[in-house]
């Protein structure tokens, strides 16, 4: 269809001199999704950014947006828009000038193109700043001028680049209602990178989780954050403890792990279910495990399942949940995030010796993530 | 601890200042004396004291005299002037453009440029008129000093498009053509607008450095002089203050281009600067 | 050198096109000129016709003539001298500017002040110091109305003094510029950072800010000895025809058709002026700074 922002790569690789910015990427991303490209500096989201903009070329591989191949087409021949980091709003032009500039470039008569624009304003509010410079703007305003600038040319794709970083957090907060109400009026597929994972999951219909030109796992939000595929992103989302170990039991859809500091665990498991002997990964909730102080000093847990002991290191008030840190002892640190009447209830200081317990049924099994998505 | 006067200044801000305002009175003393003599009186001599105020050495300057050709020679230094400004500036913005990229040769250009510069200017102009010379062509002020001079005014308009450049921020060029702008709309419409303050720099070296030039233009000048050839000429025969009058005057005209460079480059840059702290602007284009 | 701008492809004519004229200016107005002189240097002089063989005459004269060393001591001698005075005048009134004072837009302003007699004719600013410090000059007469002396002082004009004021006065600039570009790339933090480890004021200065400067003063070094060494009214008229340079000389010589002897003495100085720049630019490399 040749309206249809459908975006399809298809192992795309894209090599920097010596370093693999992407590395044979398979992904699709549907019609009038909103789509975000989550991941740290470097991991290669905006080099797949720029490369479905037109920006780059992928070394290897192929873009497809809408059906057709768009690999050595211009950013405007795509029907792709870009929203810069920074806007990249040109100084000396007027907000009008600005937003009208796509017309001017293809011929559009002054008059015209001055009414579009200032049409086009309006739906952001911003038509009496028509006449401004883009200095004279807050940085609120100066990201809906390059979202404006970007829209007016009916893009079938809009590509932002961290479109949030550059405001402050109460109105990154706001912008994010914002985009999403704007994509889901248009309709149109937004691709969105960011490196915060709660603007992630607050904005997108779809989270792709990459790291180092790989992608981690593309999935709903919600199956981010509740249902990680790897550890990584089980520990990028934040929201989980990743428990490691060899499997000594299976039975009946549940199996037992035993770590390194002889430590057990049990997961469900499905049909596939690991061997014994296995090495496998699973992770906890953070909001899904109990804290309580330890009554009698360093009893041995001997064969209890699901249960870490250790000092609190850190206490950190979150508003709606405290988070608590605790040190145990040769392992990574835990983390539970205790609702804040509980908390409040039964107090910890830093140094507690304490118990943290969660349930069987609460702890899901890490499975791998693939590079390949449909 | 160092200690601070009432309003939080060390001492040695006073003692800086103080020499900054030496050093400025020593660069615009003398010249004040000059502008101060060039209002001489008919009887006066060329040092002080004052006979009298005067617009008779002005008048001098405008009758044709047998030590010089004033308003020839002034007018063709400004037409040589605005000449090599424009060169300078198309030559500079081209040049710039190019060495954006990497190309074979690229040092070795930079290099020659820089060289011309350092070179000394009488020997330069020694050079282009053996050059002329040789190749039985008469030397004259709009082809061999213009190229004389061209030489000085390109590698300033070279380096101050390098500096220029290397604070531009290529994002804009992606935004143009993310919005559908081919390279020439680019460079037409996005470009060099946001470049025009580097630009009215460039302009204004061309036009200043042409206007007072003087080792150079020398030798290779032809028949008819320019500006500071005539002056030159009338120091090794110093008779009257009317020497003076004309420095008064080239030097306002030099103000008042400068003046008209510098009012336009601020008046850009204020409706374009985003509010920065700390941090010394570019004068020529912090884009 | 830099990679690409945006949207373009790798293998491309158009740099070459757009370095194009510049480079053929170069070449015709300073390339072949410079070869010229070469080649006239090894000339034979007939009276007032030269004659294009191969000669080294005009070197033997150059280097036994006694004439020359002299010239060449005196010239480097004020380089040397104007050099020194006016690294102080560039790095004081740099560093007042760029550290002391407060407000961005007074900092632009007196930086102005201090470049705009540059873009001033060269020749009226030199001789405006002659009724300035001559017997009945401005300066005398303040110095007499004060009462610090009560008759004049004659040293001020016509002599090595009023040759080196003279040369300070009109390429200090040379030193500012560079050494003020340098200074205020200087991260302030990094100033705050060593203040705050407790370095004095004079500390910064030799740790801090004279090593991030180092291209900006040698950049203006650069000019200010190439300046000097090559200039001959200067000091023509303000030593009275006293003194003389290796250039006055040589304009002496190109006077009276001369070119042989004087095209020698060219590719002589400017021998003598890029081993002077090569050497400053062994010592700091200005490459970085100037290929932005």
């Amino acid at each position: 269809m040749a309206a249809s922002g459908h975006i399809e790569l298809r192992s795309v690789t894209k090599r920097f001199d010596q370093t693999l910015a992407a590395d044979d990427i398979s992904l699709t991303i549907p019609h009038g999704s909103y789509c975000c490209l989550l991941g740290p500096s470097g991991c290669g989201k905006t080099t797949i950014l720029r490369m479905i903009a037109g920006h780059e070329a992928p070394t290897a591989g192929d873009i497809r947006i809408g059906g057709e191949s768009v690999v050595g087409l211009p950013p405007v021949r795509r029907g792709t828009a870009m929203m810069f980091q920074n806007y990249a709003l040109f100084p000396h032009l007027t907000v009008l000038d600005n937003v009208a500039f796509n017309l001017k470039v293809r011929g559009v008569g002054k008059a015209e193109r001055h009414q579009r624009a200032r049409e086009v304003l309006a739906q952001v509010q911003l038509d009496q700043f028509a006449d401004r410079m883009p200095a004279q703007l807050s940085g609120g305003q100066q990201q809906r001028v390059a979202l404006s600038r970007a829209l007016i040319t009916k893009p079938r794709v809009l590509l932002l680049d961290e479109p949030l970083s550059a405001l402050d957090e109460f109105l990154r907060l706001q912008m994010r209602g914002e985009l999403r109400r704007i994509q889901r009026e248009l309709g149109i597929t937004f691709v969105h990178v960011t490196h915060t994972q709660l603007e992630a999951i607050a904005v997108a219909d779809r989270v792709v989780v990459m790291d180092q030109g790989r992608i981690e796992q593309a999935a709903s939000a919600h199956e981010i954050y509740t249902l990680p595929a790897t550890a990584y992103v089980a520990r990028f989302m934040g929201g989980q403890n990743v428990l490691a170990g060899t499997v000594i039991a299976v039975n009946g859809g549940t199996a037992t792990l035993v770590d390194g500091t002889g430590a057990r665990f049990a997961t469900p498991v499905k049909s596939t279910a690991p061997a014994k002997g296995e090495e496998i990964s699973c992770c906890i909730r953070r909001d899904r495990v109990d804290v309580e102080k330890m009554r009698a000093p360093s009893l041995p847990l001997g064969e209890a399942t699901n249960v870490l002991a250790g000092t609190v290191h850190a206490i950190e008030y979150q508003g709606a949940y405290v988070k608590v840190t605790i040190d145990v002892p040769r392992r990574e640190q835990f983390v539970a995030n205790l609702a804040d009447h509980a908390f409040l209830a039964a107090p910890l200081d830093i140094g507690d010796a304490v118990v943290a317990r969660w349930a069987t049924e609460d702890v899901h099994l890490l499975t791998g993530g693939s590079n390949h998505v449909n | 601890m160092t200690t601070r006067s009432s309003n939080g200044r060390p001492w040695t801000f006073y003692a800086l200042a103080a020499f900054f305002t030496l050093f400025v009175l020593f660069l615009y003393g003398p010249m004040s004396a000059i502008f101060i003599l060039s209002f001489q009186g008919p009887t006066g001599g060329l040092t002080f004291p004052m006979n009298g105020v005067s617009l008779n050495w002005f008048k001098a300057l405008v009758v044709q005299q047998r030590s010089g050709d004033f308003v020839g020679s002034f007018s063709r230094s400004i037409v040589l002037a605005i000449i090599v400004l424009t060169i300078t500036v198309v030559i500079s913005i081209m040049a710039g453009l190019a060495f954006r990229y990497r190309f074979r040769g690229a040092t070795a250009v930079f290099y020659m440029a820089i060289a011309s510069l350092i070179m000394p200017g009488l020997l330069l102009g020694l050079g282009v008129g053996l050059m002329f010379q040789f190749a039985h062509v008469s030397p004259a002020w709009f082809s061999s000093a213009l190229g004389a001079q061209l030489t000085w005014t390109l590698p300033f308009g070279l380096l101050i498009m390098f500096a220029v450049f290397s604070r531009f921020n290529r994002t804009y060029e992606e935004a143009a053509r993310d919005l559908g702008a081919s390279p020439w709309q680019t460079l037409r419409l996005v470009v060099l607008p946001i470049l025009l303050p580097g630009i009215i720099g460039v302009a204004l070296f061309g036009f200043t450095l042409s206007y007072d030039e003087f080792p150079r233009t020398l030798i290779p000048i032809g028949s008819r002089n320019t500006l500071p050839l005539e002056i030159w000429a009338m120091t090794t025969d110093v008779t009257s203050p009317a020497l003076y009058a004309l420095g008064t005057l080239t030097t306002a005209v030099s103000f008042v281009v400068i003046a008209v460079a510098l009012t336009s480059i601020a008046v850009i840059q204020r409706r374009r600067a985003r509010r920065q702290r700390g941090r010394t602007p570019g004068l020529l284009g912090d884009a | 050198m830099r990679p690409q701008p945006p949207g373009t492809s790798r293998v491309t004519l158009t740099p070459y096109l757009l370095v194009a004229p510049l480079t053929a200016v170069l070449i015709v107005f300073f390339g072949i000129p410079l070869v010229l002189v070469v080649v006239v240097s090894f000339f034979d002089l007939d009276k007032f016709d030269i004659i294009p063989t191969f000669v080294l005459t005009n070197y033997s004269e150059l280097f036994g003539s006694s004439l020359t060393y002299t010239l060449y001591a005196k010239t480097i001698t004020y380089a040397l001298i104007v050099w020194a005075i006016t690294l102080v005048i560039g790095f004081t009134v740099s560093y007042f500017l760029v550290f002391h004072v407060r407000s961005v837009l007074v900092q632009m302003a007196l930086f102005l002040l201090c470049t705009v007699p540059f873009w001033t004719s060269n020749v009226i600013r030199m001789i405006s110091w002659i009724p300035f410090l001559g017997r009945h000059g401005l300066f005398n007469q303040s110095l007499i109305a004060v009462g610090i002396t009560d008759h004049p002082l004659e040293f001020l004009l016509f002599s090595n003094f009023s040759v080196v004021i003279a040369y300070v006065h009109l390429f200090s600039l040379f030193m500012i510029v560079p050494i003020f570009n340098s200074m205020a790339r200087i991260d302030r933090a990094v100033i705050e950072a060593a203040v705050d480890g407790g370095a004095s004021r004079a500390r910064v200065i030799t740790d801090i800010v004279i090593p991030l400067s180092k291209t900006g003063i040698a950049l203006g070094s650069i000019f200010v000895i190439a300046l000097v060494m090559g200039d001959f009214f200067v000091v023509k008229i303000m030593s009275g025809g006293q003194s003389s340079s290796v250039v006055a000389a040589m304009s002496n010589e190109i006077a009276i058709l001369q070119y042989p002897p004087a095209a020698a003495n060219a590719v002589c100085l400017l021998i003598i002026v890029m081993l002077m720049v090569a050497a400053i630019m062994r010592l700091v490399d200005v490459r970085r700074e100037l290929s932005g």
